[in-house]
């Protein structure tokens, strides 16, 4: 599913403009409704916000610049990127200085240690979700029945990143436990999981080797209410990772004919292993099953697929995934090349 | 692995069931002609081949010494004859008894592989030889049993440098379970397992059956495993502990030093001495790259630095 700023953002703003037409007249208001999307789009100050609204609309400009833009851009627009991105942060928490998602995308910006990072989310951890508590009860208070899910959502939403972020950290330095905690949590906050948590669930299962708590983990994804089978990317190499780390390789050759059958055309992904940087906001967004899905997951993998003592850096599992990806696909994989 | 005293008790083994069963008298004084001159007591072929390993062996430690005068490329060369020798004595060996683990254990040892085909060719060749039953009692006190433990006890330390942790903390806890005195030190590898996949419950229980018997890898794996539950300020107090129980302990943590293959087991050396912790090290390096902020980690303890600079000026070591 993922989160996506923009939509977001509109999200809070119809929200909040509906609220503004609560009690009036229902023939003005659905015309008034209308006339949202054109408003919202052209004259955004004319509508009702909070500064808490408009806050949230710069982290969504930040976010296209940082997460969207960046990874494809030269040192030089890079360089311009990260610093307006900074400056629309900065502005964000001027005007609203409990926007959570600001301040950690300031702090990942500023910092590439995913140990300090790590640090600096599980210390605010307790604010962050008391304040996106107290702001959805707030929220439910003025919302009628029909719009209090949403309005629930949206306020949370910010802790589901917080914790998202916080786990994909603490997998980084290899405290996979603490990974596992703040995946399950975010979870029991959000059964839909909007954040794709049990993506990085399934990675930190495989690293320590739960393989009942992957199989648990797939029979739950219809309970977890996510519109997908359990074939994704994550949970694939992960099974892999599992069956290749106990010699079971016909099983884990069988596991990446299948994830290779869900990805088509994506055997060179495999291959290649290329490391992109994480989003900054949240897991960037790209299509079911496409090829951005895979390099995403190989990316967020390296964890999985660069252990061991291996000699040319591709790491143990990288390795051996790199040569089954070509052999069942008939693409090129030159062991020689020390990579990635 | 001492492979002559190993040589000479199953040569002294097998003449004794020709001939015997000799007195304790008898049988001692036999011991000591074997031990006077093992080769001429080698009549079977299993001896024979141990016989040539032992012989192998020995030249290969033997070349170890002279590397200290020579530049990189020199010591490439040399490194590469010297495992190259060794595997040819052992596929000797090997022709003569193929049934001599020892000799295709150190055979596949001395390939240099990766620990993905390492790991597989230990497995089958494990696979190959297991038998039904193993000794009663300590399968250590039978001396025909040994290369197999030490096989397992090697496929446990490959499978942890192949990031198969599950499978290496198996792997040691059999070897451990059938030689409860574990001459091979498979606990060791245990434990680092234990860290790796951040089990408290299991380095615990290690620590608690070894409690006394503490060294280089207790010491590091209790490190590592408080690191990686982000509990630092315990992590804090055991690496202290590391520092000031195992000796140069700091110095193998921040300047680790090239450690040969094992061929074919643990070379010997003194609980928590410096020899122990640049094994140590060495064998926890897959599970230190894991947690990739752990050596800064420790690098921002200035006594810890402060006991490594000691250590090297004291011993002569680089700095």
């Amino acid at each position: 599913m993922a989160h996506d700023s923009r939509r977001e953002d509109y999200l809070r703003m119809s929200l909040r403009f509906a609220l503004s037409l609560d009690g009036g007249d229902p023939a003005r208001a659905a015309r008034e409704f209308a006339t949202f999307g054109r408003r919202l789009a052209r004259e955004r100050d004319s509508l009702p916000q909070s500064d808490a609204d408009r806050a949230f609309h710069l982290v969504s400009l930040a976010t296209e610049l940082v997460d969207y833009r960046l990874p494809f851009a030269g040192d030089a627009l890079a360089e311009t990127l990260v610093s307006r991105g900074r400056a629309l942060l900065d502005e964000a928490l001027s005007l609203d200085a409990g926007c959570h998602d600001a301040a950690r995308m300031r702090f990942s910006l500023d910092t590439p240690s995913a140990e300090e990072r790590h640090r600096f989310l599980s210390e605010r951890a307790d604010e962050v979700r008391a304040a996106c508590e107290a702001e959805r009860e707030r929220l439910c208070d003025t919302l009628d029945e029909a719009r209090r899910p949403l309005g629930a959502s949206v306020a949370m939403r910010p802790w589901w990143r917080w914790l998202a972020d916080m786990a994909e950290c603490a997998l980084i330095c290899g405290r996979n436990r603490a990974a596992i905690d703040a995946c399950e949590r975010l979870l029991a906050s959000d059964p839909r999981d909007l954040s794709d948590a049990r993506f990085t669930l399934a990675y930190a299962l495989a690293k320590l080797e739960d393989q009942p708590g992957l199989e648990r983990l797939a029979a739950r994804y219809p309970a977890l209410a996510a519109p997908r089978a359990a074939d994704d990317a994550w949970i694939r190499l992960a099974q892999i990772a599992l069956a290749h780390k106990s010699y079971r390789l016909a099983e884990a050759r069988r596991l990446t004919e299948r994830l290779l059958d869900a990805y088509p055309g994506c055997a060179p992904t495999l291959i290649r292993q290329m490391e992109i940087p994480d989003g900054r906001f949240a897991r960037i967004r790209v299509p079911a099953y496409g090829e951005d899905e895979l390099i995403v997951a190989v990316s967020e993998g390296v964890v999985l697929l660069q252990e061991g003592m291996e000699r040319t850096g591709k790491g143990v599992l990288g390795a051996w995934l790199a040569r089954a990806a070509a052999e069942l696909s008939g693409e090129k994989y030159d062991e020689g090349v020390v990579g990635p | 692995m001492n492979a002559w005293d190993e040589l000479v008790e199953r040569c002294a083994r097998r003449r004794n069931e020709k001939i015997g069963p000799l007195s304790e008298e008898a049988y001692a004084e036999l011991l000591l002609a074997v031990r006077q001159n093992p080769a001429d007591f080698a009549d079977e072929a299993p001896e024979q081949a141990l016989l040539v390993l032992a012989r192998a062996l020995d030249a290969y430690r033997a070349s170890l010494g002279h590397d200290e005068m020579l530049d990189d490329e020199a010591f490439e060369a040399e490194r590469a004859r010297r495992l190259a020798a060794l595997r040819a004595e052992c596929e000797r060996a090997a022709a003569i008894d193929p049934g001599c683990l020892d000799a295709r254990t150190t055979g596949l040892l001395a390939a240099e592989l990766d620990p993905d085909q390492l790991g597989a060719a230990l497995l089958d060749l494990g696979n190959a030889h297991r038998r039904d039953s193993a000794p009663e009692g300590d399968a250590w006190d039978d001396v025909f049993y040994r290369p197999y433990v030490r096989l397992c006890a090697a496929a446990a330390r490959v499978c942890l440098d192949g990031a198969r942790f599950a499978m290496a903390a198996s792997a040691a806890e059999w070897v451990t379970g059938i030689t409860p005195s574990d001459p091979l030190g498979a606990r060791h590898t245990h434990m680092l397992a234990c860290a790796r996949l951040e089990d408290e419950a299991g380095l615990g229980a290690l620590e608690a059956r070894w409690a006394g018997h503490e060294s280089a890898w207790s010491h590091l794996a209790r490190v590592l495993l408080l690191y990686k539950l982000d509990r630092l300020t315990a992590a804090r107090r055991a690496l202290r502990g590391f520092d000031q129980l195992v000796s140069g302990g700091a110095y193998a943590l921040l300047r680790p030093i090239f450690v040969e293959p094992y061929l074919l087991d643990r070379p010997e050396a003194a609980p928590c001495s410096f020899e122990e912790a640049l094994m140590a090290v060495r064998e926890a390096e897959p599970i230190i790259t894991d947690v990739p902020e752990f050596i800064a980690w420790c690098q921002g303890h200035d006594w810890l630095v402060e006991s490594a600079r000691t250590f090297a000026e004291r011993s002569d070591l680089d700095w």
